[in-house]
């Protein structure tokens, strides 16, 4: 019996095995960077024109910018300072005296895969085929741009015009120069006539043949990780470009079940560069002594773009009719302790920067005037002055259980995120005890995130009061687009929602403003504006920010590599876990701890 | 053998029967759930786009795409039809993977894991039972109680604690995965050393929790026919020790093998937690993560796995019992 069982045990390990068989080699410690963090699942496919290949190490643009390790943008974004620096197109960008058209040329030594050069007619035709088939680039942009015409290496983009001819927005234009991947016009071409021109077919090939422009290109993919080898003969190692190769030869991704398991592994050195939330992350070096480091040595260790917030349902008459009570319930919340136990104080303080449509980038806090709304911000565990408010606009516990009524009706509410997301949870509980302490029964609510994602996407929804999800980190139309989010009425009634103004909030004003900025150049001017719209958010109390937060973590082992990027060194890589935007530079300093 | 003949097309007319209620209720329930999957692929795909009207036409179009516009019957139908021809659908998750193409890649590893743990378990768990009952001593007294323990330490937390001890603190086994990081597969001895080594945790994780389950069951039947009087004739007749005891053994048995077949039938849905704490691939985790995505149609095919292995192993026991207990024969059989 024994021996049979230990036959079985054999027998299934060497059948797994083989199943898994593939054509091979090691990865060596000493040549690959590992990743944790960025993708979750297998990869789909390799087809830069298609939708949802999950491929996250080649395919993904995020807020830091777009993945440029195996296709590339025209510029790479630097959320640091906002800057755009060229890469398949030279730093020469520059727009028509109205707007309307934006002029570039792509670098002469830029190349694809198959040796053939990088032209204008690729970025065209990218364009053209994403209109067609609808797939991000197109959807993305082509409310934005009308028309991309190449001559040579010499790109024009026309901006859609409104019917006054003004450009639509040309800040939408900036984010294609940065966040749309370029594919080659012969590969389209090919991709196109092997799926019969069919829209489905095209989006679903599973691009296996793609032609790539960047440093990586596939090696290895299934369901436990994913790897790309280096490109050798990568054009960008031109003195015009990079001048050298990226330094590791592999980029390497174990798919990993959850977040607990990328942190054991990057704390057991298996991985490199982690793009996850570690709570207390300092510990990592302080109390286990691990070769672990963030972006910077002390709180808040990384760079905050977003600000994760509780948006009011303006569905429910008592939100929709009451700012007092918004208000209240912003004033009263302790961000402090959010901020210390949800976020282990990798955010600032509302102290440190006091709450308004920016993130705490120096860029976009030198956007409006803080004296002028210096009068409307709150810190928070204002008690007395969000009972004092309340008081004032007749929201009075006239029964005396406790809770204070609105139309002879007890102001009971819920506070929701998904179920899982433990520092939103937490920060969900400490508005529901903000609630307590100014006499509104504010109830916790942590449906799953599939559930979730349903009911607060629905512009109709009424079954949550209060609810987190976060406005848009940094892109070259931020904080526009931030802005427009937390009030733009363009949102309101959109079924599906995911864009923005997810509290359904109104107000022409707002509107009429956040209208003029993507057209308005002037410095002063736009300060104005950004002003006008902070005074009108913080009056009026639309959604209130919670913390503030990084949208890339960036926690790094250097027990194989060292030279990552930190605050202080000077380089000013953004924080963007050596892939994103600008952030991929750092690939190319990197230096092996044991050299 | 007609009466056989009745009893086999009684059960398998039975096991039509579920068959299909099941395959109803696998399509029909995961849809029940207030979650709109395709507004979860929308809201993957338009990030960062600020355009309304862009993410209603992705909205529209993936509705088109997977059906869900249509009424839920009609889908039905269209399910069941794609089922016949081995068409299990296109992941919404894992879009445009076929579910067919995620189970087939993952069900080697779940059958690995599960199956030897399960039939180790087994074999452990009945014969601590058994020398419990007849030998008692140290094992009554010590062994039984410790698998006790272990067994009713919930699955989760006893694949926690071997990982934080074998794994982060003493670092002896791996932290997770079905390979080491470092490697690509191939048929090396390396590769099939390090596949046993990502082997162990989850392994012993499964065998230490159900080792206590099995071994009271054992115990308690062995005991139980210990003192049966056929036991007690036996002895008066002088029959050798270990005689009687294959006896006991064999009686005490038929239960455990129901047990055995179930844990078998059963096997996805008890590889989820091991899977998902050891990140070792798998149908468990598979399952896990469709259902946190609403994933309809990777959902109605692994619990339609489960359900049809549960049924086959509940038809073949049906039909082996009346062959090997003579007593469940008779009353089948007069039924």
């Amino acid at each position: 019996m024994k021996k049979i069982l230990c036959m079985a045990i054999a027998l299934m390990l060497a059948l797994t095995a083989i199943g898994a068989l593939a054509e091979t080699t090691d990865l060596p410690r000493n040549e690959t960077l590992y990743f944790a963090g960025q993708q979750w699942g297998s990869v789909n496919s390799w087809n830069i024109i298609g939708t949802n290949q999950n491929n996250s190490m080649t395919i993904a643009g995020n807020s830091g910018g777009y993945r440029t390790l195996m296709f590339e943008t025209l510029y790479m974004y630097n959320f640091m300072n906002g800057e755009l620096v060229g890469l398949l197109a030279n730093d020469d960008y520059a727009w028509n005296d109205d707007m309307t058209a934006l002029t570039l040329t792509i670098k002469d030594a830029a190349k694809w895969s198959d040796g053939t050069d990088v032209t204008g007619a690729d970025v065209a035709r990218t364009f053209d085929i994403g209109v067609q088939v609808g797939n991000n680039v197109g959807t993305g942009f082509k409310s934005y741009i009308s028309s991309i015409e190449a001559d040579g290496k010499k790109i024009t983009i026309n901006a859609a015009v409104n019917a006054d001819g003004q450009p639509v927005n040309p800040l939408k234009v900036l984010d294609f120069l940065t966040g749309a991947p370029i594919a080659q016009a012969a590969w389209i071409d090919t991709v196109v006539e092997r799926n019969n021109n069919d829209t489905v077919s095209i989006l679903n090939d599973p691009g296996e043949d793609v032609v790539w422009s960047g440093p990586y290109t596939k090696f290895y993919a299934d369901d436990q990780k994913v790897v790309l080898v280096r490109d050798d003969n990568y054009w960008g190692q031109d003195a015009s470009m990079w001048g050298k190769l990226p330094v590791p030869k592999y980029i390497a991704h174990a798919i990993y079940a959850d977040n607990p398991a990328g942190e054991n592994a990057l704390k057991a050195g298996e991985v490199d560069v982690c793009q996850q939330f570690i709570g207390n992350v300092q510990n990592l070096w302080l109390e286990d002594g691990l070769p672990i480091s963030t972006y910077y040595e002390e709180a808040p260790y990384g760079v905050c773009l977003t600000m994760p917030t509780a948006w009011y349902n303006f569905n429910l008459p008592v939100l929709a009719e009451n700012p007092a009570l918004r208000k209240a319930i912003a004033m009263a919340v302790d961000y402090d302790t959010i901020i210390a136990n949800a976020m282990t104080n990798q955010s600032p303080s509302f102290a440190d920067v006091p709450r308004s449509l920016m993130n705490p980038t120096e860029g976009e806090q030198a956007l409006y005037n803080h004296e002028e709304v210096a009068d409307l911000q709150w810190a928070g565990m204002d008690i007395d002055g969000a009972n004092a408010l309340l008081d004032e606009a007749g929201l009075v516990d006239s029964d005396g259980d406790g809770f204070r009524e609105y139309n002879g009706e007890k102001i009971s509410l819920n506070a929701c995120c998904p179920n899982g997301w433990t520092d939103w949870q937490a920060s969900m509980e400490v508005v529901a005890a903000a609630g307590k302490n100014i006499g509104i029964e504010i109830t916790t609510l942590y449906p799953e995130w599939d559930i979730y994602q349903t009911v607060f996407t629905n512009p109709n929804q009424t079954e949550y009061a209060i609810y987190m999800w976060s406005p848009d980190a940094a892109a070259p139309s931020n904080p526009w687009q931030r802005v427009n989010q937390f009030m733009g009425s363009e949102f309101v009634g959109v079924e599906n929602n995911w864009s923005g103004n997810w509290g359904q909030y109104l107000n022409e004003e707002a509107d009429a403003l956040i209208k003029k900025i993507p057209v308005t150049t002037d410095t002063e001017e736009l300060k104005k504006l950004y002003t006008e719209l902070t005074k009108i958010y913080l009056t009026d109390v639309p959604s209130f920010s919670l913390m503030y937060r990084p949208s890339l973590f960036h926690a790094v082992n250097e027990s194989v590599w060292t030279n990552f990027p930190t605050g202080d060194d000077g380089r000013n890589i953004p924080p963007a876990d050596c892939t994103d935007g600008y952030g991929i530079a750092a690939l190319y300093d990197l230096e092996l701890v044991e050299g | 053998m007609k009466g056989y003949r009745k009893y086999f097309g009684k059960k398998l007319a039975w096991f039509l029967i579920t068959l299909v209620v099941a395959v109803i209720l696998n399509f029909v329930l995961p849809r029940l759930m207030p979650a709109d999957p395709v507004s979860a692929i929308t809201g993957k795909m338009a990030q960062g786009m600020t355009d309304a009207s862009a993410v209603q036409e992705i909205y529209k179009r993936y509705e088109e795409e997977f059906g869900t516009n249509k009424p839920m019957i009609e889908q039905f139908f269209i399910f069941v039809k794609n089922l016949f021809r081995g068409d299990l659908g296109t992941s919404f998750s894992q879009y445009p993977r076929k579910v067919s193409d995620i189970i087939s890649s993952a069900i080697g590893w779940t059958i690995a894991l599960q199956f030897p743990a399960i039939i180790v378990g087994w074999l452990l768990g009945n014969l601590l039972g058994a020398l419990a009952a007849y030998i008692r001593k140290g094992f009554d007294k010590v062994l039984l109680p410790i698998a006790l323990f272990l067994s009713n330490v919930p699955a989760f937390g006893m694949a926690v604690t071997l990982l934080v001890l074998f794994a982060v603190n003493l670092k002896i086994a791996p932290i997770g995965g079905g390979y080491a990081f470092d490697m690509i597969p191939n048929f090396s001895w390396r590769f099939i050393q390090s596949v046993i080594a990502h082997y162990q945790l989850p392994f012993w994780s499964i065998v230490l929790v159900s080792i206590g389950g099995q071994a009271v069951g054992m115990r308690s039947m062995s005991i139980y026919e210990l003192n049966a009087d056929y036991v007690k004739y036996a002895r008066f007749l002088g029959i050798k020790d270990h005689k009687i005891v294959g006896y006991v053994f064999r009686n005490a048995m038929l239960p455990q093998v129901t047990g055995l077949a179930l844990s078998i039938g059963t096997m996805i849905g008890g590889a989820l937690v091991a899977e998902i704490i050891f990140s070792y691939p798998g149908l468990g985790s598979t399952m896990y993560s469709a259902v946190t995505a609403a994933d309809y149609p990777l959902i109605s095919a692994t619990t339609l796995i489960i359900t049809i292995m549960v049924l086959i192993v509940t038809f073949v026991l049906d039909i082996v019992y009346g062959f090997i207990d003579p007593r469940v024969k008779a009353a089948q059989f007069d039924a």
